[in-house]
């Protein structure tokens, strides 16, 4: 008697249990599994836009898209392993250049055509290549934007501290950053805290001090070396800034950094058109204006430096190759793309698209005659260590002045010149 | 005959009880150990593994570019090793005696001092992230207001407090660790020993020297061992407040972030070197084991016995 009424509240205790673990489980499914696609992305910051879109998306075609953005600085690895263990997302953000090399180079993304996705057809040859293999020259990715750098600043702080006209030469810039510094206003936002937006800053200032388009020429084919007195010169001109970074520059991280030009703490950002969405978000009245990076002398030409940003690609191993493609004309479309350019400050790759924020116009119309190439990241992150790689803490021991511009350029010319064959045995 | 059946009977228990354990010991540490050693001995392209490369990895990381980081994060790893282990430790073993020598609320103490180590560590990074921003933050705030402008810095900013800061916000989460350890410690002493050297006219200052801290000894044992491991292997706090490159400026560069950073690459430079990383990897394995392996042989030796 007493084991059967044991057995009895065993039977109902484990019973309990099951239910406890099922029920959950069961109820967390979906009640029909409708064709839903994955797409991952770098840009937590443009979750709103992106779900919006996703939202369109499904209405048109009755296929979910999944957003899952990640941080930027974890982005790469978590695709990475993601990608190399046979899983990753149907869809996804990829990064250009040498950025997508190993993982395009190993066989993860689809390779598109123009049958699949018509739009990549009016795409010009030079954006496209952004997207394209290293070793397999397929067009895996779908270039959605051309980014560029350059200085943004605030109108309203520069009239309060008495500037009349925008600098144009290195030496009246500087001149500027005096006055809005004696004026009790920071001069710059920019921080070294975050490594790859010191790069981001000399890929704006840089150009005018090494020779722009023909150095870059010169040091692809190896005729020139990053020890060139001239690239020596545009390190040096970063290091000249970093006078007027706020103090603390060293812990200023990203979005602090950005934070405080968009909070009216300082007049000026050096950085890319991909701010100003950030920028927006944080202060919608902002009044932002951008110039192309100041020409080291008078007379001297000003550049605009621009690159394909990223692109879309496919997972080669995806199993909803026809939703996905579905998903890529649709990132392709015109409607797509002018949403973008409208809310996120994007430089579509398409024609046809109206930009509306006047500091996009700006930078738009600038391309066409001064545009030059982000040296580092378009020639050079190939191969390991990539001239970005050393580059980037580089800039903070210059910032700090434990390494010299000197030194910088002789270990990016060394690290760069172990695996990049015209620069090899070169100093 | 029956005393071993019966011991029979218990090994087998003994054993099946153990094996979840070992499996999992088995899967999530020694296999991706071995794996990690062989992934040192192998060239590699992103993620793609290519030929055999002998020890060619181990010699790239004594190389430039990668030799100066690692100097520069052993550097650090060893100064974080000898900065907890004398203020962390000294702080422990007082914070226990004082929890030892407590009448009453002990429990209440307890859980106080003890609190800090169940936050997770990425909410206790953020909150001090948060209270020495130098620009928004409460401390600076508090230091401007009192006129002590000369301490308001920028601790996490600056390269060269970076690093003691780290050191002091690890102190402040894990002080209630070793705490504890050395209250149960001063637990597990023999009162005898106590109530007769104070019978014999011992000061509580003597009492705690010559009697209550050599018996401390095993506890000591633990709690340097476990730190010397930590020291070594130190990657969550560096991570979360300064990034993979342990910024600013590396100040904060650790063995586990240069790991990190070899083997996933960071952000906007792309490209990872899991060769190198590895080689990296078996460093900083070799390096705390032996560490711990020696060590803890030399503090047993030296423990005396009740």
């Amino acid at each position: 008697m007493k084991n059967n009424r044991r057995r009895v509240r065993g039977l109902v205790a484990s019973l309990l249990a099951g239910a406890a673990i099922a029920v959950p489980a069961l109820m967390a499914m979906p009640a029909h599994a409708a064709t839903e696609i994955t797409f991952w992305s770098w840009r937590p910051e443009d979750k709103a836009f992106y779900e919006a879109q996703a939202a369109d998306f499904q209405a048109a075609t009755g296929i979910s898209v999944k957003f899952t953005p990640y941080v930027a600085t974890e982005y790469n690895a978590i695709l990475a392993t993601a990608l190399t263990a046979g899983k990753g997302p149907d869809v996804m953000q990829i990064r250009a250049y040498g950025g997508m090399a190993n993982l395009s180079d190993a066989g993860n993304f689809l390779a598109l055509t123009t049958k699949d996705v018509p739009a990549l057809a009016k795409i010009p040859a030079g954006t496209l290549a952004g997207t394209q293999g290293y070793t397999n020259k397929s067009q895996f990715g779908l270039p959605y934007a051309t980014s560029v750098l350059g200085v943004m600043y605030n109108p309203d702080l520069l009239k309060k501290a008495g500037i009349k006209a925008l600098p144009t030469t290195w030496t009246s810039f500087l001149a500027a950053l005096d006055k809005v510094k004696a004026a009790g206003i920071l001069p710059l936002g920019n921080g070294s805290g975050y490594a790859p937006g010191m790069e981001q800053l000399w890929g704006a200032v840089g150009p005018t001090w090494y020779g722009g388009n023909d150095f870059y020429k010169q040091i692809v084919a190896g005729n020139k070396t990053f020890t060139d007195k001239n690239f020596i010169a545009s390190l040096q001109a970063v290091k000249d800034l970093v006078a007027y970074f706020p103090a603390g520059h060293e812990g200023l991280d990203y979005n602090t950094a950005r934070g405080l030009f968009a909070n009216e703490k300082a007049a000026f950002y050096i950085g890319g058109n991909y701010e100003i969405s950030y920028f927006r978000s944080l202060n919608p009245s902002l009044n932002v204006g951008w110039m192309p990076a100041p020409a080291k002398s008078t007379g001297e030409k000003r550049y605009v430096t621009n690159w394909a940003d990223g692109g879309f690609a496919i997972n080669a191993k995806t199993t909803q190759k026809a939703a996905a493609i579905k998903f890529m004309n649709f990132l392709a479309s015109k409607a797509f793309m002018q949403a973008a350019a409208d809310t996120l400050g994007w430089i579509p790759t398409i024609s046809g698209i109206k930009v509306t924020d006047p500091a996009v116009i700006s930078m738009q119309r600038a391309i066409p005659s001064s545009g030059t190439p982000f040296l580092t990241l378009v020639g050079f992150r190939y191969g390991t260590p990539t001239s970005s790689s050393i580059m980037q803490p580089g800039f903070q021991k210059v910032a700090t002045g434990a390494q010299t511009a000197t030194d910088l350029a002789k270990a990016i010319q060394t690290g760069v010149a172990s695996w990049y064959k015209p620069l090899t045995g070169k100093a | 005959m029956a005393r071993a059946g019966i011991k029979r009977e218990q090994n087998k228990y003994a054993a099946l009880l153990l094996t979840p354990a070992l499996a999992v010991i088995i899967i999530f540490t020694s296999i991706p150990a071995l794996t990690t050693l062989s992934y040192a001995f192998f060239r590699w392209k992103g993620f793609q593994r290519l030929g055999f490369a002998g020890i060619e990895n181990f010699q790239r990381l004594f190389n430039d570019p990668f030799k100066s980081y690692f100097y520069m994060a052993l550097r650090h790893n060893v100064l974080v090793f000898i900065a907890i282990l004398v203020i962390q430790t000294s702080l422990g073993i007082l914070v226990g005696y004082a929890l030892f020598k407590l009448k009453r609320g002990h429990r209440y103490f307890r859980t106080v001092v003890f609190l800090p180590v169940i936050f997770s560590l990425v909410i206790v990074a953020y909150m001090w992230q948060a209270m020495l921003d130098p620009f928004y933050g409460p401390v600076n705030y508090l230091l401007h207001s009192i006129h002590w402008d000369g301490l308001a810095k920028t601790w996490l900013g600056s390269t060269s407090t970076a690093l003691p800061t780290l050191v002091f916000i690890n102190l402040w989460r894990w002080v209630g660790f070793p705490a504890i350890i050395f209250l149960a410690g001063f637990n597990s002493i023999n009162t005898e020993f106590i109530e007769a050297a104070r019978i014999d006219g011992a000061s509580e200052g003597q009492i705690f020297r010559k009697i209550l801290l050599p018996l401390l000894a095993p506890s000591m044992t633990i709690v340097t061992i476990l730190t010397f491991i930590g020291a070594f292997e130190w990657f969550d706090l560096p991570y979360v407040l300064g990034g993979t490159n342990g910024n600013p400026a590396g100040a904060i560069d650790t063995l586990a972030l240069m790991f990190y950073r070899l083997s996933f690459g960071s952000v906007d430079s792309g490209a990872n070197e899991i060769g190198v990383g590895s080689a990296l990897g078996v460093l900083i394995f070799t390096i705390v084991g032996v560490g711990a392996t020696f060590g803890s042989r030399y503090l047993r030796s030296r423990e005396v016995e009740a």
